[in-house]
């Protein structure tokens, strides 16, 4: 098995841009939408037989080990050349929180099915009553026999509609002195009868989210995740590599490039006032790259990080959302128009990047949380 | 990303220069300065000298530590910090980066890295219109006529290191203060200190190198002054954010610190972004001059440090006296004392929508080379 760690950076680099280069399928590349498990079967499938579905994890589970730097390459590579995650639900949330909390046996069955993607995972986390304050959850899971019975619902859970399993939290205490204790992690088959899928319909005409309703759907009691009612700081443990990866500057950058082509093609840099609009933006995502590396510094050096990397999701996607409204200046008439504008040979979809840009200061916990978060923990303001 | 030993040093050097600052008095000398009418302190001066302030950036086998301007970056932004009206960062930046540049065996060079000897630099002129002009001044036959605008350092200083139009393309030559024909007038700033506005009538001066490499040093040395002012005024947003922290902290209203309101804490959050964004960028931007030796790319880089530095510390220190709500107004509180010295900084050698349209030119140049 190959010690990747034991790569120099460029090397390594050097090996996953070529992977990806040589074998992501071109028509796949930059996809504007989350595909179905088919659509990108192939490309799973290859990434499948060389044993890099799962960069994160420990090569002891099927994973390729990755230190964070090596990980933090590994990623860049990927978005640089434009290849999509996948369904990688399982990958990213419920192989860690096994390797982490799980039993032996979950090990032994779970993980093999996430790397292969026999199972398809959805995330089953917000609900109605409980966004920005999660922990607000009601959907019950009670205990009958040799099961748990689950009654409520969740929602903006992404791609339900194409998972085979859900991983959730649910409340197994009702009455418990703070709303956080007395909730677990429990995991879920998607096909039974006690379990319904809507999709929504976002502002931008996709339908990646969905509500999942249960009435008396039953899971084994056997696939509780760790131990009873301890759910909550568990879920919180899961977060740490995901708080710098929401705050990476690829969304930026890849938007700023896509805008320059446009503004350029439709002569928009004949107008100063557009030309300094620009320069704005495009410094906005440099000196967010450099506070990024600064972070991701301290991650290579083998620091955790604090909660003071909530500072980069906050600066990113909002300037993410500047550089689309830059967009749809550029586009002048045609900032409503729906669908590509073809300007000379680039073909840009103002109004996909402008839709992608709304939502990025809401989930992952909302900016104003993050706000929140910052001024308590970083700056110790009151209250 | 450097490597750790040079982080390491960069560190030590951080701490020294903080000490150094913080045992002369903080941002409390800098008000006792402008209370008093001075410019600066010669004391400080000397000091700074024995601890090899101004020789951070200039190569080691001409006197200088050769820390590069990574180094200069940190006591620019340690100045910044305390508000110190010393013309440290015009010193490293266009004094000595002229100097080393162009005449390394002068002896001026020793005394401005030694403290010995202070020396203005005086290259930009103003039109007739009162913005800057193409320059005029005139250096003949051992002669300079002409005048020269927005010269730091200009009350303190013993002579002045003029840019001049000379025969064969620009000249750099040094003028004595005292020397006959001139003539200093200053204009006072928002922070106590002065510019100076200089008159040379057959002034006599010394030549010091002339022709292109005058005006390629010029411009290397306009990009690292321009780099280091940013880095001063991250020091500056830095602290006159703590300054704002602890006030919201500790300033009661409603029964409660003004920092238990959400609205004020969101705002105190943008700041601490807004600062750690600019340092970040900041410092980047100096430690990539250091490897870089192509002109339009340094002082590209130089304009994002500037246009970002610039924008910062106008949010920070225009919200930092709302924030401290009427007490922001008033001149005891030295919050006040920060703004003001963000004006001058950024000011001086141009602002942040100047800095977007250089950085854009620069940016647009590379790409028609490419």
């Amino acid at each position: 098995m190959t010690d990747w760690n034991a790569m120099s950076d460029a090397e390594f680099r050097k090996e996953v841009r070529g992977f990806f280069e040589a074998e992501y399928p071109e028509e796949l590349r930059h996809l504007p939408h989350r595909p179905k498990f088919c659509e990108i079967e192939p490309w799973h499938r290859k990434l499948h037989a060389r044993g890099w579905v799962a960069p994160a994890w420990p090569a002891e589970y099927g994973g390729m080990g990755l230190n964070a730097a090596k990980l933090l390459i590994f990623y860049e590579e990927q978005q640089r050349w434009g290849v999509n995650r996948g369904r990688d639900m399982g990958v990213q949330m419920v192989g860690p929180l096994i390797i982490k909390f799980g039993t032996q046996e979950q090990k032994d069955y779970w993980l093999p099915r996430i790397l292969s993607c026999e199972d398809i995972w959805c995330q089953g986390y917000s609900e109605p009553g409980a966004g920005s304050d999660l922990a607000n959850l009601r959907t019950r899971a009670e205990i009958d026999g040799d099961e748990f019975v689950i009654n409520g619902q969740k929602i903006w859970t992404t791609m339900a509609h194409d998972a085979t399993h859900i991983f959730m939290l649910v409340r197994t205490e009702p009455d418990t002195p703070r709303k956080q204790q007395g909730i677990s992690f429990v995991l879920a088959p998607m096909d039974q009868p006690g379990v319904e899928v809507r999709t929504i319909t976002t502002l931008s005409g996709e339908t990646e989210f969905c509500e999942v309703f249960f009435d008396n759907a039953r899971t084994p009691r056997e696939n509780l995740v760790g131990e009873l009612n301890k759910g909550w700081s568990m879920a919180k443990a899961l977060l740490s590599f995901e708080r710098i990866f929401i705050g990476a500057p690829s969304l930026a950058q890849n938007a700023l490039g896509q805008l320059e082509s446009f503004a350029r093609g439709r002569g928009a840099f004949d107008d100063p006032v557009f030309r300094d609009r620009f320069a704005q933006a495009a410094l906005d995502v440099e000196d967010h790259a450099a506070l990024y590396a600064r972070f991701a510094d301290q991650l290579k050096r083998g620091e955790t990080l604090g909660a003071d990397v909530s500072m980069l999701k906050i600066w990113v996607t909002e300037c993410f959302q500047r550089i689309t409204e830059l967009m749809i200046e550029a586009a002048g008439p045609d900032g409503g128009t729906v669908g590509p504008l073809q300007v000379g040979n680039v073909s840009v979809d103002v109004l996909a990047s402008f839709y992608k840009a709304r939502p990025t200061t809401i989930y992952g916990g909302s900016n104003e949380i993050q706000r929140n978060i910052l001024s308590k923990a970083v700056l110790g303001l009151p209250g | 990303m450097q490597s750790s030993e040079q982080e390491e040093d960069l560190r030590l050097l951080r701490e020294s220069a903080r000490t150094l600052f913080d045992r002369a008095g903080g941002s409390g000398r800098a008000r006792k300065l402008r209370d008093a009418g001075g410019e600066f302190d010669p004391d400080m001066i000397r000091e700074l000298a024995e601890a090899g302030v101004f020789g951070v950036a200039v190569p080691e086998d001409q006197g200088g530590l050769g820390m590069g301007l990574a180094a200069g970056g940190v006591i620019a932004e340690e100045a910044g910090r305390v508000i110190a009206p010393e013309p440290v960062v015009a010193t490293i930046g266009l004094g000595l980066g002229l100097l080393h540049r162009l005449c390394p065996d002068h002896p001026k060079l020793a005394q401005l890295i030694g403290g010995e000897a202070s020396l203005a630099v005086a290259w930009q002129e103003r039109g007739p219109g009162g913005a800057p002009a193409q320059a005029t001044c005139r250096y003949a036959e051992g002669k300079l006529t002409g005048g020269k605008a927005w010269v730091v350092g200009a009350a303190g200083s013993q002579g002045f290191l003029v840019v001049a139009e000379g025969d064969d393309g620009p000249v750099l030559v040094l003028a004595e203060v005292g020397a006959a024909g001139l003539v200093t007038n200053t204009r006072a700033q928002a922070d106590g200190s002065s510019l100076g506005e200089l008159s040379f009538s057959a002034t006599p001066a010394e030549e010091l190198a002339s022709g292109a490499a005058v005006r390629n040093a010029l411009a290397e040395a306009v990009a690292d002054a321009t780099a280091l002012a940013a880095a001063e005024l991250v020091g500056l947003c830095q602290r006159a954010f703590e300054i704002t922290l602890d006030y919201i902290k500790t300033r009661e209203q409603f029964d409660k610190p003004i920092g238990s309101f959400q609205v004020i804490q969101h705002r105190a959050v943008d700041l601490n972004v807004m600062c750690e964004v600019a340092q970040a960028g900041v410092r980047e931007v100096l430690a990539r001059m250091d490897g870089e030796t192509d002109a339009n790319t340094r002082s590209r880089l130089a304009s994002r440090a500037k246009a970002r530095a610039v924008t910062a510390a106008r949010k920070v220190t225009r919200d930092a006296i709302q924030l401290h709500g009427a007490v922001g107004y008033t001149d005891e509180f030295d919050i006040g004392l920060y703004m003001n010295r963000a004006l001058v900084l950024s000011a001086w050698l141009g602002d942040d929508a100047y800095h977007r349209r250089a950085w854009f030119d620069a940016r647009e140049e590379e790409g028609a080379a490419q």
